[in-house]
């Protein structure tokens, strides 16, 4: 069921050239996690605080459980925000903070006592409650965040970065601490980052966003996967990056070499991609998806490469290699064959048609 | 990196000419003579004694200490909420009303207390108290607002938003998260205000009449009057009430903090 619904959601800043957000329209199912991913100042900041009621948007609807709350201050939306600085107060203690917004409910002391205690816990925080925001660690403080809005029961949990301030070794495991928590309290929750790591290891929903817009809204899989357009493509995950001319059906030439991909509509320019014969493009292929052949074994694409550099990261190893349609680039794990090719050292290289992205260049 | 030697050596300099008057001035007031010269032919604290003596001197000290303590808080009273639009509202004419706000610092007193007196004579309110206290906190008003101002801005935008998104209406999160954030901003506003209006003179002059007079003018009028050491005590004692409303702020919230620099 559809809790949260934006509709041709836009926002112009005055003075800009371009529109922040530009019509974005999505659906969130409750209880479900959406990561609003892209590079700074692709607009995801500036929807998530219109969906909060801080940021009044210029066109479009915001409707939460069927209901339209796009005239609605904040205060009377019943949201919780993590703010990338916290915004905690500083003035009060831990259990303060949590309490504000359960004052503000009009909420009575004691329940609002064990509400507090509740969400404290929640996050691991009760021995701590007593604590100014200062005496906390940026990761404590954090909890506080979260713990404060999660205390009001909100319709909605929205979280701005929540982990760009903390350490890069703290991050892994808080990520994974907020994720078991959004599920374990069944918080419909929106979730901004630029950290495509980040979003792919938490969401149930990805939305890609670009310039203003969503260029492609799906789990995180096929976002990955299967790459709606080329900006997808190259913001999500690695890949290599091939020019190319289209010389008929599902038929590329990349340099001296013709390769061969499946041409549908998820590989962008929608149907009859494939006949568009003359058309420049460029192919994307995941290191992962390339794979060393022996002598004889069939596969859509093959290569002839050498390895041009090579490097040992532990579990994996990444081999850049030269081939006649340009450099690419494997992940192969170790042990497996072609893992120990040395540098300088010839290799045939496959990969499926269907593992070939070709965008309009 | 440290002060240099010459850098040192400057602002000792500095200091001594800043501070030469006010050690004259207080070793007179400890003068065994009978007038304002310097060196003085003994010592003594017969000027303090016939200070404390002096009722009508007196006196003027409790009344500008009362009237320096209404004004700072009428000062920040009326100067809060309009740091706080300045501060963090966008509307038309806010730069226009900063402006008109901070006009009285532009004035020569001179011409305000004259313009006062002019306003205030048909009014029936020259040498009264709501008189005084009207032109006093008129003077006071833009450092209260000024303060103010960068006290409210230094509270990050966010730390109010958090408040609405809990349930606060944006009148609440003003008084419950942003007031009490900016509050060693207030301290210091309402120490400065209380300081401008118990140093107040030229305005003053202009205002006060036979009754009703503040410390300030009568030390005016005695030194006009008298030459005897008498004066140098009542300025040290002028010094020290400004002295003990500075350390008490810089007690209660640190002067840095409360200035917005911590």
């Amino acid at each position: 069921m559809t809790h949260l619904r934006l509709e041709g959601l836009t926002r112009r800043f005055p003075g800009a050239a371009h529109p922040a957000v530009d019509g974005v329209s999505l659906q969130l199912p409750k209880g479900a996690l959406l990561a609003l991913l892209g590079p700074s100042g692709c607009g995801k900041t500036t929807t998530l605080r219109m969906i909060a009621g801080l940021e009044v948007p210029d066109g479009g609807r915001v409707l939460v459980a069927g209901q339209d709350v796009t005239a609605l201050p904040p205060h009377r939306r019943n949201m919780g925000v993590v703010f990338q600085s916290y915004a905690l107060f500083p003035h009060m203690t831990a259990a303060a903070n949590v309490a504000f917004g359960l004052e503000m409910r009009g909420i009575g002391r004691a329940e609002r006592r064990a509400r507090v205690d509740e969400a404290l816990a929640l996050v691991g925080l009760s021995d701590l409650a007593l604590r100014k925001p200062r005496q906390l660690s940026g990761g404590q403080q954090q909890r506080v965040a979260l713990a404060r809005a999660l205390a009001i029961r909100p319709d909605l949990l929205l979280l701005d970065e929540p982990l760009s301030a903390l350490d890069a070794k703290l991050r892994e495991g808080v990520r994974d601490e907020i994720r078991a928590l959004q599920q374990r309290v069944g918080a419909t929750t929106v979730f901004v980052t630029h950290d495509q790591t980040e979003a792919l290891a938490m969401a149930d929903l990805v939305a890609v966003m670009n310039e203003g817009r969503v260029e492609q809204l799906g789990a995180p899989e096929e976002v990955f996967e299967r790459p709606a357009t080329r900006f997808v493509a190259t913001f999500v995950g690695r890949a290599a990056r091939l020019p190319g001319k289209v010389e008929g059906p599902g038929v590329v030439r990349c340099g001296e070499v013709a390769l061969r991909f499946s041409p549908s509509p998820v590989h962008g320019g929608g149907p009859g991609w494939g006949d568009a014969a003359g058309t420049t493009v460029e192919l994307f292929i995941r290191p992962h998806h390339i794979r060393p052949l022996v002598e004889g074994q069939p596969a859509d694409n093959v290569l002839d490469a050498q390895v041009l550099r090579r490097t040992f990261t532990g579990d994996v190893v990444a081999l850049e290699c030269a081939t006649p349609a340009g450099t690419l680039l494997a992940e192969l794990h170790g042990g497996t064959r072609g893992a120990s090719a040395a540098v300088g050292s010839r290799l045939r290289l496959g990969f499926a048609a269907q593992d070939v992205r070709v965008f309009p260049a | 990196m440290r002060p240099g030697w010459v850098l040192r050596l400057l602002a000792f300099c500095g200091y001594a000419l800043l501070l030469a008057p006010v050690i004259v001035v207080a070793i007179i007031s400890f003068s065994a003579g009978d007038f304002l010269t310097f060196p003085p032919p003994g010592f003594s604290t017969r000027w303090y004694e016939a200070l404390f003596a002096n009722g009508q001197l007196m006196a003027a000290l409790q009344r500008s200490a009362i009237l320096a303590s209404v004004v700072a808080v009428i000062a920040l009273l009326a100067g809060m909420p309009a740091a706080y639009a300045i501060a963090r509202l966008r509307f038309p004419g806010r730069d226009a009303i900063a402006m008109l706000i901070a006009a009285p610092l532009l004035l020569p007193t001179l011409v305000l207390g004259l313009a006062l007196l002019l306003a205030l004579q048909p009014l029936k309110l020259a040498a009264t108290w709501p008189g005084l206290v009207l032109a006093h906190s008129m003077v006071a008003l833009p450092f209260a607002v000024r303060i103010m101002t960068t006290a409210f801005g230094a509270v990050p935008k966010e730390v109010e938003e958090a408040a609405w998104t809990l349930g606060a209406t944006p009148a609440r999160a003003a008084l419950r998260i942003t007031l009490p954030i900016a509050a060693p901003g207030a301290a210091a506003a309402g120490a400065l205000c209380f300081l401008v209006s118990f140093d107040e003179t030229v305005i003053s002059l202009f205002l006060v009449g036979p009754r009703l007079s503040t410390l300030p003018v009568e030390m005016f009028r005695y030194v006009e009057t008298r030459t005897d050491p008498l004066v140098a005590a009542l300025a040290m004692a002028l010094i020290g009430v400004a002295l003990a409303v500075v350390l008490l702020v810089e007690r209660l919230v640190g002067f840095n903090r409360a200035l917005g620099r911590g």
